[in-house]
């Protein structure tokens, strides 16, 4: 997809999308650096083929495929518990697909081994729901704590590293706080710096908007988006949050029952014609996906008298 | 990631304080000083019947502990108890001629060995033999002589 | 009746498995432990919580089992008029027995409950996930230090029981109950065995703290991460550790002391 055929209105829906360079640069209030990343841009970084995984009796994918561009903001939706969260761990190789292979940098993850795979992960930052900051390090420890791990470097280095990722992500005041002293935004806010300590080539968000105000909310957007727009970060993107999540991304994966129900540009998501992707983008309570969790007919449970 | 100097300190008296609580168990609680292994020097001694002697009991001198026993055998060709005796170095002055007696320490008490010194001139060395032995009192033993007499009257 | 016998396959497999994983799991720590040397900080900090944090206890339990052995010993021993042997009878006592046993029960619950409790909440807030996606083994990073740790405060704390018991028995028996201070000090010399007595207790606490240390981190490790979860793997810690101390004493003892 090239981004010159994003700004005509193919489809006829005015979403507040817009990728000319120009509205960008006002956006995240850095220049872009160059165009590289948009060279590349229909690369495919993560690839996903065939994949079943079941945890318990219960399948979560049912051999579902998609490809995520490298250096894109792709998002991945679709109701709650449908392995959202799940997908990311089989790309980070924490969990191994029943069949089908995940691909990354054209490398099959399951099959590395462990020192590959670490290798891999140096290249991949998370953020997890939670933040999972580590509770008894202070917010600089955290962030430095990739560096002091995986590098040796001296002391003011990783001082100046952790101020500056601190700095994007405007928290370099609060570097002697502990996670527990943190408001959620804010923990989020540390993680990402975390995440973004060691320049991966992507980043994996699970569920970034769950749980936050709307002013921290604007925040993360911006953050994101900023990330991926300058670093050109391959950033893929777990949420069921339909409006903020539609208002970053460039390409939308829609999943449900462990397949792919529409992929495409956000406008084209927001025409579809399928009802049950309306009913997900409007957040309608009945529709295609019903209301009522599977249960006998009410006639016959309300009036049935004995409950046998 | 550092740890506070604090921590550091206080891992430092702790680690201290269990070296010290190890050396008061070994040398004010337990009998490791008078464990001096390395300068022992062994000698032999047969008995008829060692009675309840058992390897490091102690080995006395006129009631000062010199050594202990550092091991016991069945010797079948003298069909006697074979002991080995580890005596500490200091005590080399011992005469060929000392003789070893098992007593009791009480009535019920722990066996022990005890030395006396004879007259000779020559003095014990590493794997020498003390020929004069007196073996252990067998309390029943006892008790059947005085039987035996007793009747006999 | 079918039921019952697969219930008691399921079981009998279940505790198999878990077995196994807490196998798999203590080889892949203890090959993280070498790693250690390299970052001597990380073991201080769990030395830190793991040992002096729990100095106190360990210290005030000591006197007070030392002070009642120094009572009870009294009563008993001087109806046959060997009051004498007090010293000895407290000493082997502690360094036989109660010094490692009774530091390792009490370490199972400050320590390992604690251990378990701190690994189970790392999980269920996906610390441990977070740092494998960093790239960062957490069984080398978190684990393997505090296994290290405890298996090196264990000892030491139960060296500290046994001196301090020791001590509060000496209080008790010369300082209240006046028995002569030369006889208690020279029958517990003569009586306990630096090899066969003070050796030997010192392999057992190794040996406990060992085997205390590894449940709690392996049930901290393996728990549900949910707050129902954690707190059942760190009451299963507790009573895990207290059984396996028990049955271990049992069996060491009848290796090294008969």
């Amino acid at each position: 997809m090239r981004y010159g055929q994003l700004r005509e209105p193919a489809f006829g829906v005015a979403r507040s999308v817009q990728y000319a360079p120009q509205t960008l640069r006002k956006v995240t209030g850095c220049p872009l650096p160059t165009m590289a990343p948009y060279a590349a841009m229909d690369e495919t970084h993560i690839s996903i083929e065939q994949v079943s995984f079941s945890r318990g009796d219960r399948l979560i994918f049912d051999g579902i495929s998609m490809e995520i561009p490298r250096g894109r903001i792709t998002a991945i939706m679709g109701p709650s518990g449908t392995g959202k969260t799940t997908l990311l761990r089989l790309i980070g190789g924490q969990l191994v697909p029943d069949s089908g292979r995940v691909l990354v940098n054209g490398l099959e993850v399951a099959s590395l081994s462990r020192r590959r795979l670490y290798e891999l992960r140096k290249r991949m930052g998370m953020l997890f729901q939670s933040g999972a900051l580590l509770t008894d390090l202070s917010v600089f420890e955290n962030v430095a704590f990739p560096l002091r791990e995986h590098s040796r470097m001296p002391e003011d280095m990783i001082r100046d590293m952790v101020l500056m990722k601190l700095q994007a992500v405007g928290l370099r005041g609060a570097t002697e706080l502990m996670p527990a002293e943190l408001s959620g935004g804010m923990a989020r806010r540390v993680a990402l710096a975390r995440s973004i300590v060691l320049d991966p080539e992507m980043i994996m968000y699970d569920e970034p908007f769950t749980g936050l105000d709307p002013i921290t909310m604007g925040t993360i957007v911006t953050l994101i988006k900023r990330l991926n727009r300058a670093l050109g970060i391959t950033s893929l993107l777990v949420s069921h949050d339909v409006e903020e999540t539609l208002s970053i991304a460039d390409h939308v994966i829609l999943i449900s029952a462990g397949k792919v129900v529409e992929a495409g540009l956000p406008a084209e998501l927001a025409a579809s014609a399928s009802p049950w992707v309306q009913q997900f983008i409007q957040g309608l309570p009945d529709g295609p996906v019903p209301f009522h969790y599977p249960a006998p007919d009410p006639l016959e449970q309300f009036l049935g008298g004995d409950h046998a | 990631m550092r740890t506070s100097r604090t921590q550091e300190i206080w891992v430092g008296i702790f680690v201290a304080l269990g070296m010290l609580a190890l050396f008061v168990l070994a040398l004010r609680v337990s009998n490791y000083s008078s464990y001096t292994n390395g300068n022992q020097y062994h000698v032999y001694v047969y008995f008829e019947n060692i009675g309840g002697l058992k390897v490091r009991s102690p080995v006395t001198l006129s009631g000062v502990t010199v050594g202990r026993v550092t091991s016991i055998d069945y010797d079948p060709d003298s069909l006697q108890a074979k002991v080995e005796l580890g005596i500490e170095e200091k005590y080399n002055f011992l005469s060929t001629d000392t003789a070893a007696s098992i007593y009791t320490a009480g009535l019920l008490g722990e066996q022990y060995i005890a030395l006396e010194p004879g007259a000779e001139d020559e003095t014990l060395a590493e794997g020498d033999e003390i020929i004069h032995s007196q073996s252990a009192m067998v309390l029943e033993e006892l008790i059947g002589q005085f039987l035996v007499k007793m009747s006999s009257k | 009746m079918l039921d019952l016998f697969a219930g008691l396959g399921a079981a009998t497999l279940s505790a198999l498995q878990r077995t196994g994983r807490g196998f798999i799991f203590l080889l892949r720590t203890l090959a993280g432990v070498p790693l250690l040397l390299a970052r001597p900080g990380l073991l201080v900090k769990e030395l830190f919580s793991t040992g002096v944090q729990s100095l106190l206890i360990i210290l005030v339990s000591g006197l007070f089992v030392g002070m009642v052995l120094g009572l009870q010993g009294y009563v008993t021993l001087s109806k046959f008029g060997a009051e004498e042997s007090l010293g000895v009878m407290v000493a082997l006592s502690l360094v036989r027995e109660l010094g490692p046993v009774v530091t390792a029960l009490l370490f199972a619950g400050r320590a390992g409950s604690a251990l378990t409790a701190e690994i189970g909440l790392m999980k269920s807030t996906e610390q441990l996930s977070g740092m494998e996606m960093m790239a960062v083994d957490p069984i080398h990073r978190v684990i393997a230090p505090r296994l290290t740790a405890g298996f090196i405060a264990m000892p030491i704390l139960a060296a500290l029981f046994s001196a301090v018991g020791i001590l509060g028995g000496y209080l008790v028996g010369v300082g209240l109950l006046g028995v002569d201070a030369g006889s208690f000090m020279s029958q517990m010399q003569a009586g306990v065995d630096w090899r066969i007595d003070v050796l030997n207790g010192v392999i057992k606490s190794i040996a406990f703290g060992f085997v205390v240390t590894w449940i709690a981190v392996f049930e901290g490790y393996d728990a549900v991460p949910t707050s129902e979860g954690v707190s059942q793997a760190t009451t299963r810690t507790v009573v895990h550790s207290a059984l396996a101390v028990l049955a271990l004493d049992f069996v060491l003892t009848g290796l090294m002391f008969t």
